[in-house]
């Protein structure tokens, strides 16, 4: 017994210090931004970095996204023969909810985890203490570039990821379904979704903020090596993932209403 | 020892550690150490392996905070100062990591051009000829496109240590510049310890194991035992001195290599 409450205590003071942890460096991360100081030419680097080499990965993952929305629809929609829903099922899913959700997890997972890996090598390889000795403040070098660059490239990638889920699912409807593409786009348009486009856009902002806290804090709390790298990496994609389902949880909450 | 080349020390004390002490997880590195380093010395931190010279270095360049007492540079003590006076302050010093610590995502020249572009006040092409000189300087003209992955040790250490110098900060600390590298890479590595310093008039700060090599360059040494200062002074003061554990690291024989030293 004692040892399952010290198990439940040891969990409850480590859950604490991540978030602790993780508040400080989003704190610190705004303060930097009033008024803006942070290194420009880095922001550009991470910025191509993070957003230019992910868009294959989310194209990719959108077109299946948006095909298999319709795919799962598929078999009301025969049944009922309420082709004209077939748009309005896929768009009201892939903008408000699956688009942004998937996106965010494939970003956490490609850009995250790389993330938290260059930061925990950086200061294991102590290039974060060679920063400090030649006068750079890591924190303004390091962690607010890639926080703009996460929450911009997240952001725009979810527009086109949104695109190209549609673009999968009027495919899917077409070639599987037999249901016209112009169908699709007609029950998609006349469905007014710019409300679920706008909230999946504000949870793509919420899911790059997030990502980019939570895999600065374990890449600049990484200790132990190599093997401590691997640790923070996991609990990186870890702690995104549960981040980017509970803030969903709340964004949902507050606009659904 | 002579040393006909050297630039004489002003006396004027630039780094001065009072009292330092530290622990880590219960345990004792460090414990009450103080030194002072004069202008244009160069004095040799030595000891025995895990023994705490670089954390006494770490805590010199304000890297790491002791648990008790300061550590002043030019008469400012480091650990009261704000961030941006902090910052200042860095510009005035240099530290050459036992693990090069160069910047992976950069190649070379940008590397050793980093402390200069982010401090400013230099134009690119002044940027670019200084790397360069530095660079040929340190036996290295022709690497500047080269990432760190496709650098020998020996080379990683000679670019990290342009880089350290680059800005001709007024004071340079070397954390075993020499560790893993072969006899002619250690003496080259030395001799360009030695070129900077005169060169630009620094005062420096050498952790190494090689006492042969560092008499060559030292003024003066400080010996870290047990966590402890156990002796401050000249090679020929230690040649001369009776202590064991001195005799130990200056000459090789002693009683100290039978005893477990470093943390306690």
């Amino acid at each position: 017994m004692t040892r399952i409450l010290a198990n439940i205590g040891a969990l409850s003071l480590l859950s604490m210090e991540t978030v602790g942890g993780i508040t400080i460096v989003f704190m610190r991360t705004l303060w930097s931004l009033v008024p803006p100081r942070f290194d420009r030419d880095e922001t550009w680097r991470n910025l191509y970095k993070v957003g230019v080499k992910s868009y294959p990965i989310v194209v990719l993952t959108a077109l299946f996204t948006g095909a298999i929305m319709v795919i799962q629809s598929g078999h009301y929609v025969r049944q009922t023969g309420a082709t004209g829903l077939l748009g309005w099922g896929a768009g009201f899913a892939v903008l408000a909810e699956i688009g942004p959700v998937m996106i965010g997890l494939m970003f956490s997972g490609r850009v995250g985890a790389n993330n938290t890996a260059e930061l925990g090598t950086m200061k294991v390889t102590e290039q974060i203490d060679a920063l400090r000795t030649l006068a750079i403040e890591p924190f303004r070098y390091l962690v607010v570039p890639r926080f703009i660059s996460m929450i911009v490239m997240l952001l725009l990638l979810t527009v086109l990821g949104d695109l190209f889920a549609l673009g999968g699912g009027a495919i899917t409807s077409e070639l599987i379904l037999g249901v016209d593409y112009r169908v699709f786009f007609q029950g998609v348009f006349e469905s007014h979704l710019l409300d679920e486009f706008v909230t999946g856009l504000v949870k793509a902002i919420t899911f790059g903020a997030s990502i980019s806290v939570v895999s600065c804090h374990f890449g600049l709390t990484v200790t132990g090596g190599a093997t401590g790298v691997g640790r923070a990496v996991n609990a990186s994609v870890v702690t995104s993932a549960i981040g980017i389902f509970v803030l969903d949880y709340f964004i949902t909450y507050l606009t659904a209403g | 020892m002579n040393h006909p080349s050297r630039r004489a020390s002003t006396g004027r004390v630039v780094v001065r550690g009072t009292n330092l002490t530290r622990s880590f997880a219960g345990r004792t590195v460090l414990e009450d150490v103080s030194l002072a380093l004069e202008e244009g010395e160069i004095l040799g931190i030595i000891g025995p392996g895990g023994g705490g010279k670089t954390v006494l270095v770490k805590m010199l360049c304000g890297l790491l905070v002791p648990d008790d007492g300061n550590v002043e540079i030019f008469g400012q003590d480091l650990f009261r100062l704000s961030g941006i006076e902090l910052q200042a302050l860095r510009r005035r010093y240099g530290l050459l990591f036992q693990n090069y610590a160069l910047f992976d995502f950069m190649n070379v020249g940008d590397n050793v051009a980093f402390p200069m572009r982010q401090a400013g006040g230099w134009t690119e092409d002044e940027i670019q000829a200084r790397v360069q000189d530095r660079l040929t300087e340190v036996g290295l003209p022709n690497v500047r496109h080269l990432f760190a992955n496709e650098l020998s040790g020996g080379m990683k250490k000679r670019v990290a240590l342009a880089r350290s110098a680059v800005t001709d900060p007024e004071i340079l600390f070397f954390d075993d510049p020499t560790a893993g590298l072969d006899p002619v890479t250690s003496s080259k590595i030395f001799a360009l310890v030695r070129s900077t310093q005169q060169h630009r008039g620094s005062s420096c700060v050498v952790i190494s194991h090689d006492i042969d090599r560092m008499s060559v360059i030292c003024d003066r040494y400080l010996l870290i035992y047990e966590g402890r200062v156990h002796f401050t002074g000249t090679h020929t003061d230690a040649r001369e001195s009776r202590d064991s554990v001195v005799r130990e690291f200056f000459h090789g024989h002693g009683t100290a290599g039978r005893s477990q030293p470093g943390v306690r």
